[in-house]
């Protein structure tokens, strides 16, 4: 059999040019970054498994999954709200990887890999919330929206997992954002249009925030 | 119109799809045949309360059953569909 080596490219590896973008005569206003390289595991509990699963997420993650739109988050991975009954696990370095998930939770759920199959995008700075006001209803102030906040919503018609992580060193609240891998290229190019009069840093990571 | 959905909130009308009329009950296996047209083909055209299903397709995916009047377009109710939260079912 031939042996395959299979790079991993980013689906905004044409689409994201690192730098500034839009007003150039101010400060940025919005730092665009996609983080690269994560682990993304959808789990939904089996018909009748929610309370077992709950258990069984206690055990594995130190802590509850969220059963109301919240991220909750421990020192390597982050659970986030999508649904009744369901959550994404997103980790880095293969703790929470897929065939590792798969034997813990598979008394009561099902599983699905989602590593590659979403990009992973966060928003920042001091008009992130201006310029998200113009693509989503949803009500982002901190009273409304506070850390740890999540929501599954649709943004240009294209639905994401939006929620709001930590504050930035410099206090900023972040605003993470999971799309369908097919659809960010054409998501991207709508958050530089809402982006480019606030002037924009646009970068990419490797670093989950 | 906004609707409430019980698992995300409040949201914009654009994240809902409309399904139809709640009320129909599919009939058992062996139903005359005038009973699966009336089930597949005939609605009534309410004036006033109903019950409709929605779906919440652009967040959290889950099927509502909604009471809503026709006349007013005031929502009285939303619940999950039967089948929606299905993991809590004997839980």
């Amino acid at each position: 059999m031939a042996e395959f080596s299979w790079a991993s490219r980013s689906p905004l590896e044409h689409a994201l040019v690192v730098g500034a973008y839009g007003a150039r005569d101010v400060e940025p206003g919005i730092s665009l970054t996609e983080i690269r390289n994560f682990e993304l595991i959808q789990v939904m509990a089996r018909r009748g498994k929610g309370a077992e699963l709950a258990r069984t997420a206690k055990a594995r993650f130190g802590m509850a999954a969220p059963n109301v739109p919240k991220a909750v988050s421990a020192s390597d991975v982050t659970l986030i709200w999508s649904g009744p009954d369901q959550f994404l696990v997103l980790s880095k370095g293969g703790k929470h990887a897929i065939d590792i998930l798969s034997e813990a939770f598979s008394q009561s759920a099902s599983l699905s890999d989602q590593s590659h199959a979403r990009v992973l995008i966060s928003v920042s700075g001091a008009k992130a919330r201006a310029m998200l006001a113009k693509l989503s209803s949803i009500d982002l102030h901190p009273a409304a929206f506070p850390t740890g906040t999540a929501a599954a919503t649709s943004i240009d018609h294209t639905s994401v997992n939006l929620w709001r992580g930590y504050d930035r060193p410099d206090g900023q609240a972040v605003f993470n954002l999971l799309v369908f891998a097919t659809f960010a290229e054409s998501l991207w190019h709508t958050m530089l249009d809402a982006a480019a009069e606030h002037g924009a840093e646009i970068g990419y990571s490797e670093e989950l925030g | 119109m906004r609707i409430v959905c019980p698992f995300c909130g409040e949201r914009e009308l654009g994240e809902f799809t409309y399904l139809g009329d709640a009320k129909p009950v599919r009939p058992a296996a062996g139903a005359s045949e005038d009973d699966v047209f009336d089930y597949v083909y005939l609605r009534d055209n309410i004036a006033g309360e109903t019950t409709e299903h929605w779906y919440h397709g652009g967040g959290c995916r889950a099927w509502l059953k909604i009471t809503r009047n026709t006349l007013t377009h005031e929502i009285s109710s939303v619940e999950p569909a039967a089948g929606a939260g299905a993991a809590k079912v004997g839980a």
